[in-house]
């Protein structure tokens, strides 16, 4: 503890400065990017292939298929998670739910990421 | 140090992966909003081919226009005279000839030669009518309905006995645009593009490397009701009371006038048709919709089939939807949709 | 080792030992298990700071390519996407420690480098990630959680090189 602080008082200016910078666009950047209100669409991507767009209005269980093998996304009437994945780590699993716009769970080795879209950009054109 | 160099290079890198890859254009022809987006071409390539296509859209509004100066009053003014039609235009012929066969083909239910009625309704006006047309004018014209069969193409000529026939290519003129800017599209060389007139619309290749999604309007919501991805070339056709109508004591009147009561139909809120790349397809999503809507419900079915359309919905005038089954193995629903309010025909 | 044909010279030794730390500290990081996924505290970047300034750029390059190669090669992700995410991370890393290696001194340590290399190394990643793994900005959304880690862990790796560099050679 004590080698600690005689390290932290040891900190150059510039070193202070450089964290400073380092915090204040951490913090900016990250108010930005997590103000998100709620998704619609659950939108699953393999590689660069788009799988689809589905309602988050719905129950339903999808199985995709990548490079190593099945990972298994479920849509519970607003929310979504990864509940089967092929990859070692599992950490796509223990992302758990997510339900706001643009939330995404990633699985690297199996290439599936899946995000939550609002409206907007579901389809080019209205037919009425 | 090349720092300035470095840094240029990053942003270039950074911004790159957000170039635009879409070029759109929409203007307002025909009465209603007209779109082409063109995707992955050069952006002088892609807006000189949409000029082209926009150009074709203006001659097509000016030549059909159904009450406004343009060749289909001149030949209505003719029929109404019982004079002879000249003309060596060759279009127009084809055009006429199309209609014939299409009305035949759809047992009388898209028929073009009922513009009197049409206009006794107040839709030859660019707003939406206010009131209702007397009755008994609309129960005569009914009794004296003409048809296109009436119209005899000669040669250089058309003629036609019955005066009452009144030309409004209203059902056909958006559709046969969509089949000329699809070959005005293909003749300069774009192959990905989707062009959508008033809620017809044509799909010419792909978007990148996914295909071309259209929202299908919900009839009495403000947002669509579902989605569909269309295959290249294919093309979706609706059409709906919701947009040219008007309320009277609690009772919708839209412009999809059912030829055989002389009112409008009022079974249905939207009939939709997606057709695969066939001959004149365009034109055809445009005008298979109108039986759809139109016809009586029992016999809905049996005219889908008949005119060999296996991709349909109805959102019929309660609300509940008949579907193909083609069509709902296509529908990415964007509602939830009670299974009680869905037929599968 | 010395009656190798191949001529070696005390520059490829320097950078076979450092590498071979690099690598070992990457191994020791890659069984360990992450609290978050995607976030690693990239200790093998302590000996690349070192490297850069106790020996010379180019040395660290060296260091560091040759990490990013023998890692995925020992773990069988050599050529998939995890290997493309870490060399662009790397890439990008000694990019900026390039540009920016002239501040060591007076008023900056090799902890400002550190930090500065640590959130290099998200650019050089989420760019691969964007690009070519997720084609949409849906994964920014996760940029947070990895600027957050690049603070910490960049703070703490910046600290133990520069007691390293205190420690050995002063």
């Amino acid at each position: 503890m004590k080698k600690i602080s005689q390290f932290i008082k040891k900190i150059q200016i510039g070193d202070l400065f450089t964290i400073f910078i380092f915090i204040l666009l951490t913090g900016y950047l990250s108010s930005i990017l997590w103000n998100f209100p709620q998704g619609e669409y659950l939108k699953i991507h393999m590689g660069k292939k788009e799988i689809g767009s589905f309602s988050l209005n719905q129950n339903m269980t999808k199985v995709i298929e990548g490079p190593i093998g099945k990972t298994e996304v479920i849509i519970d009437s607003g929310k979504v998670r990864i509940s089967k994945s092929p990859c070692t780590k599992k950490y796509c699993i223990h992302h758990g739910w997510i339900k706001k716009l643009n939330q995404t769970i990633v699985c690297v080795p199996n290439q599936i990421s899946i995000s939550i879209i609002g409206n907007q950009s579901d389809y080019d054109s209205l037919n009425y | 140090m090349h720092f300035n160099k470095l840094i240029v290079l990053l942003i270039l890198l950074l911004t790159g992966c957000y170039q635009n890859e879409i070029m759109q254009k929409k203007e307002y022809i025909f009465g209603t909003i007209v779109e082409v987006t063109i995707y992955g071409e050069t952006k002088d390539h892609a807006s000189d081919a949409i000029e082209l296509v926009f150009k074709e859209f203006r001659r097509l509004h000016n030549y059909l226009h159904p009450w406004k100066k343009s060749i289909i009053q001149d030949i209505n003014q003719s029929i109404k005279n019982e004079k002879i039609y000249t003309t060596d235009d060759e279009e127009i012929l084809s055009i006429i000839k199309h209609n014939k066969e299409l009305e035949s083909m759809t047992s009388g239910y898209f028929n073009p030669a009922i513009g009197n009625l049409i206009k006794a309704w107040g839709f030859h006006r660019d707003q939406n009518p206010t009131d209702r047309p007397n009755s008994i004018l609309i129960d005569n014209l009914q009794r004296n309905l003409p048809h296109m069969s009436e119209i005899n193409i000669h040669r250089g000529y058309i003629e036609s006995k019955n005066k009452n026939i009144q030309l409004d290519l209203g059902g056909y003129a958006k559709g046969y645009a969509l089949d000329q800017a699809k070959k005005i599209l293909s003749e300069n060389n774009i192959n990905n593009a989707l062009i959508n007139i008033g809620g017809n619309i044509l799909a010419l290749g792909k978007h990148g490397d996914r295909n071309w999604v259209v929202g299908i309007q919900n009839p009495r919501k403000p947002n669509p009701i579902g989605s569909i991805s269309l295959n290249p070339g294919w093309s979706i056709g609706t059409s709906g009371d919701y947009q040219r109508y008007f309320i009277v004591d609690n009772q919708r009147y839209s412009h999809l006038i059912d030829p055989n009561t002389g009112y409008p139909a009022t079974n249905s809120q939207s009939a939709t048709v997606l057709l695969p790349p066939i001959e004149s397809s365009g034109t055809l999503s445009d005008v298979y919709s109108k039986p759809l809507f139109i016809a009586p419900e029992k016999l809905k079915f049996s005219i889908a089939k008949e005119l060999g359309i296996d991709f349909y919905m109805i959102v019929m005038a309660d609300g509940k939807i008949s579907i193909s089954n083609d069509m709902l193995s296509v529908i990415k629903w964007h509602e939830k949709i009670d299974e009680k309010n869905i037929t599968v025909h | 080792m010395t009656h190798s044909i191949i001529k070696i010279i005390n520059q490829d030794h320097k950078v076979a030992k450092l590498a071979a730390i690099a690598i070992a500290l990457s191994l020791i990081e890659f069984f360990l298990p992450s609290p978050i996924p995607g976030v690693k505290p990239g200790i093998a970047n302590i000996i690349i700071l070192f490297t850069i300034i106790k020996f010379d750029f180019v040395t660290a390059v060296w260091v560091s390519i040759i990490r990013v190669f023998i890692v995925s090669i020992i773990v069988g992700t050599f050529l998939g996407p995890t290997f493309f995410l870490s060399l662009s991370g790397s890439i990008f890393s000694l990019f900026f420690l390039f540009l920016f290696k002239g501040i060591n001194g007076k008023y900056f340590s090799v902890i400002s480098l550190s930090l500065i290399a640590a959130y290099a190394h998200i650019i050089g990643q989420l760019l691969v990630v964007r690009v070519w793994i997720i084609p949409h900005d849906g994964i920014f959304y996760l940029l947070p959680i990895f600027m957050i880690s690049a603070l910490f862990f960049g703070l703490v790796n910046g600290m133990i090189t520069r007691s390293l560099l205190n420690l050995k050679y002063k």
